[in-house]
């Protein structure tokens, strides 16, 4: 069954008019930008220096109070959105695999991305960057980007977040939001990539998902050799019903240290099980960014 | 140590597929997991002792083993050197007698006594011997010494429990003959599992305590039951009315064998359960004893019963105690025929013919005149004074001869006879007193050779003959030569006994009375020829011999009918529990006993159990501690 099927592709349309007509755009694209310039939407004024364009002279004030103040406008501009997609091999794991839920979220986000205008690039990672969807814009654009995610296969070992991030940043690109699609399985942390995306000024978004099995790891009680599928190392082990309360507990307490790691820096976060379809996910994530508004 | 099944030993080979499972058990089953980062927190952090995570499935796999081991060794039934050279010797006295039957020990003592007795059979070692004594109606050896546990275990659960009375003391004496006999080496004990009611036990306990040390008897008594109140018919009989040919007298008496008042009950007597006798409400004190006499008259026959009941929603149900077999008692009242009997006296006798006109079993026709050519068939013949010179064949009644005739010749009268002499066996004279009656001009008589030598019932002080039976081939004569008109015979009550008696008698062995029987009775018969069995009130028979026989039946061990039955039933016996000491269900309290086989450290050979049931504990132990181990993940 084709990862990106005719009902997706509908999904997907269903999705962005969702997004206009509810949200007019508010998840991704149509920021105002921090700069101010020529936009039309009245910011504030500030008072004339020799060479400002008379242009921008509120004559008004002037004739009330005698005063050369200059009219500031706020500057609109399109938004890059970069998707950050996790392939290691942990993502494979599950039913349906987590790999293909966040493709499928990834393809959702920027479709909708797109249709706001604005630009979005795709990099795909696991202990490093693995590959690149380049920068683009345009709904027209999307086919190609599906094709792009469906021909991706799970691999690489351990997940590198701060390599990943490390090569990202360094890249010759504007800032803009940084949705990280993963697991978040680091065996050295994900705060630190988080932390080098946030340092250059780009706005991470967090989507973590997880398996159902992850968090309720059915049939593991007893003596069991224990199969690692990212690293694809085994390990004989006997699990006790207070092994198993004990990788609850650091299971949960690894999903809260997620949420307030977000929520500290003030980040966008999603937390999922892949039993959630993608396009609830979506529906929850425009919830979230319309109540903060 | 040795063991005593042997073969058992081959279950050892269970634990080649034990450790096959183990092998295929250590092949781990390989699960998948998305990352181990939080299961390497959790085992890296805290490490195993290698050494335990060595041996952890090793451990594992000695576990089963020496579970395995356990269990065959119980199998095996190892039994100590010890317990091989001290042989003991075991007589196990069963009380089935019928308070044994009582129910307030759920189901019954007699079931409860069983299962002391299975014990006492399981903890038997090895050359340990047994013989088994029931001491119920008639003390019986019903399994000679043997060590088989399971012939005895067979013996003791078809033993059946009785109705009849315990012979404690007689069976405890047939145990002691079983132990002297066998007197060789080792220790013998008699084991008596009983109610330790009645005062036979406390009796042979006492003889005993009378006797040297030397010869005193090991007895060891299991008492079974509880103290339990009940009400009981003790006394059941019925006799003939001695005044009305067809009446009876009914004596019941019935026992509160109780510390408390009993409970409000009746007493229905019915004949054949649906005519209603006597109905008498009854409520008894403690120990107290209710005695009646009923009389009834009836010419049927029939069964008499006697029934405990208490008034129950749809009419009278019996009474719920905890013995049932002394709630009812039953008799058994022959039918009675009519009697053909033909008086002639020559200008008629009136006492002669009110007597036997009021005995209603008499169809009597009369001749005053000349005497009768013909008799009714198979009638008795009555002749007052006028007496044919040759005597007509049958029973004959003589009264007042005033001819000689084939059989005598009559002398003077005798002015003033008194009877001083009377023949108290005779059943002519059954409850008839005739000390000093007078009896004048009674007649002289001397028999002739013809009539043998006749029976001298009653004479006078110089010994003439004044009643008399002469027995002849063709049929009984009884010559009275007394003179009714002038004799006070007449106006004593012997007069119609005498004549009921003679009737009675004549008319042979039908409408017989035989008195009800007390459970553990025997009673004697004459069997004519053919093959008959005895049938009890269960439907189950025992085979008599084969007639014609004069013997004895019985001893009755159940309350019911019994009968005798060939091609046609032959005879039949009403039998009653009718024992103040089997009623009483309360033990004597002045017996030493212990309450169980198990108290009594006969259920076991080491430490009171036998060492395959410690084995299987420590199996059944050891599966626990297993499976604890393993839920925690200690073993695997």
């Amino acid at each position: 069954m084709p990862l990106f099927d005719s009902d997706f592709l509908k999904k997907l349309e269903y999705l962005s008019l969702i997004s206009k007509r509810v949200f007019r755009g508010s998840l991704l694209a149509q920021r105002r930008t921090m700069q101010l310039g020529t936009g039309i939407e009245f910011a504030d004024h500030r008072e004339y220096t020799p060479g400002d364009d008379f242009r921008y002279l509120d004559w008004n004030l002037f004739a009330r109070h005698n005063e050369l103040l200059l009219k500031r406008f706020q500057e609109e501009e399109d938004l890059h959105v970069y998707f950050l997609l996790d392939c290691s091999r942990s993502m494979a794991f599950g039913e349906p695999s987590k790999f293909d839920f966040a493709r499928q979220v990834v393809a959702a986000l920027a479709y909708i991305a797109l249709a706001d205008l604005d630009r979005i690039a795709v990099t795909v990672f696991a202990n490093d960057i693995v590959a690149d969807f380049p920068l683009t814009r345009g709904k027209g654009r999307i086919l190609a980007l599906l094709k792009f995610l469906e021909n991706l296969e799970a691999q690489g070992e351990d997940t590198n977040l701060e390599r990943v991030a490390t090569g990202f940043i360094h890249r010759d690109q504007r800032r803009g939001l940084v949705v990280v699609a993963s697991d978040l399985y680091d065996p050295n942390g994900f705060e630190r990539g988080i932390d080098l995306l946030r340092h250059r000024r780009y706005e991470p978004h967090v989507v973590q998902m997880y398996d159902k099995y992850e968090k309720e790891p059915p049939d593991l009680l007893g003596d069991v050799e224990m199969w690692d599928v990212e690293s694809g190392n085994a390990r004989k082990v006997t699990v006790t019903e207070k092994n198993l309360k004990q990788y609850k507990q650091l299971f949960d307490e690894f999903q809260t240290g997620v949420q307030n790691y977000c929520n500290r820096y003030q980040l966008g976060c999603t937390r999922t099980s892949t039993e959630l379809k993608f396009d609830e996910l979506i529906l929850k994530m425009m919830r979230q960014a319309g109540s903060v508004r | 140590m040795f063991l005593t099944n042997v073969t058992a030993l081959w279950w050892v080979l269970l634990a080649v597929p034990v450790v096959i499972f183990y092998i295929l058990k250590i092949r781990l089953k390989r699960v998948p997991v998305s990352t181990v980062i939080f299961w390497r927190q959790i085992f890296d952090e805290k490490k195993p002792r290698s050494l335990w995570q060595k041996l952890r499935h090793l451990v594992s796999l000695f576990v089963q083993l020496l579970l395995l081991a356990l269990l065959v060794a119980a199998l095996a039934e190892p039994y100590f050197s010890w317990e091989a050279t001290s042989k003991r010797r075991i007589i196990l006295v069963l009380d089935n007698s019928a308070g044994m039957k009582s129910t307030e020990t759920a189901p019954t003592r007699w079931d409860k006594a069983k299962e002391e007795a299975a014990a006492v059979v399981q903890g038997l070692r090895f050359r340990d011997e047994m013989a088994i004594v029931a001491a119920g109606t008639q003390p019986r050896v019903v399994c000679g010494l043997t060590g088989h546990q399971k012939t005895l275990r067979e013996t003791i659960a078809a033993l059946p429990a009785t109705d009849g009375p315990g012979k404690l003391a007689d069976a405890i004496a047939v145990a002691r003959r079983l132990v002297s006999r066998e007197q060789a080496e080792g220790e013998s004990r008699i084991v008596v599992v009983t109610d330790a009611a009645g005062p036979d036990l406390a009796k042979v306990l006492a003889e005993e305590e009378k006797k040297p040390e030397a010869e005193r008897a090991k007895l060891t008594i299991i008492k079974v039951g509880a103290p339990a109140p009940n009400v009981g018919i003790t006394q059941f009989q019925v006799r003939r009315s001695t005044v009305d040919p067809i009446g009876y007298e009914i004596l019941v008496e019935i026992v509160n064998a109780s510390d408390a008042d009993s409970p409000e009950f009746r007493f229905e007597l019915t004949l054949n359960d649906d005519r209603p006798i006597d109905v008498v409400p009854l409520k008894l004190k403690p120990g107290e004893t209710w005695t009646k006499t009923n009389n009834y008259t009836t010419a049927d026959g029939g069964q008499l019963k006697g029934r405990l009941t208490v008034k129950g929603e749809k009419g009278s149900e019996p009474l719920a105690d905890a013995l049932a077999a002394d709630n009812t008692a039953l008799a058994l009242l022959p039918s009675r025929e009519k009697l053909p009997v033909h008086l002639h006296a020559p200008g008629g006798n009136h006492f002669l013919t009110k007597v036997l006109e009021a005995n209603s079993l008499v169809l009597l026709t009369l001749s005053k005149k000349e005497l009768p050519k013909e008799f009714p068939a198979g009638s008795i013949k009555v002749f007052h004074r006028e007496t044919p010179a040759k005597l007509p064949p049958g029973n004959v009644i003589v009264v007042d001869p005033q001819n000689d005739t084939d059989l005598w010749k009559l002398g003077n009268k005798i002015p003033l006879a008194i009877v001083t002499k009377q023949e108290k066996d005779s059943p002519f004279l059954l409850h008839v007193r005739l000390d000093n009656v007078i009896l004048p001009d009674a007649r002289q008589i001397a028999f002739t050779p013809a009539a043998g030598k006749p029976a001298l019932l009653a004479a006078s002080l110089q010994n003439e003959p004044l009643v008399s039976l002469i027995e002849r081939p063709e049929g009984k004569v009884l010559v009275l030569t007394v003179d009714l008109d002038r004799s006070e015979l007449p106006f004593r009550t012997a007069f119609p006994i005498l004549v009921m008696n003679a009737l009675g008698v004549f008319s042979g062995a039908s409408g017989e009375l035989r008195e009800a029987l007390a459970t553990g009775a025997t009673a004697d018969v004459n069997l004519p020829a053919g093959e008959f069995v005895l049938k009890a009130p269960d439907g189950s028979t025992r085979a008599l011999p084969k007639g014609p026989i004069q013997t004895t039946v019985g001893p009755f061990d159940a309350v019911g009918i019994w009968s005798i039955v060939g091609d046609k039933p032959v005879e039949e016996f009403a039998v009653n529990l009718m024992n103040k000491t089997e009623s009483d269900l309360r033990p004597d309290e002045s017996v030493p006993t212990i309450a169980s086989a198990q108290d009594a450290g006969l259920v076991g050979g080491f430490g009171g159990r036998p060492v395959w049931w410690y084995l299987t504990i420590a199996a059944f132990a050891l599966a626990a501690l297993e499976w604890y181990l393993y839920q925690r993940r200690w073993i695997s």
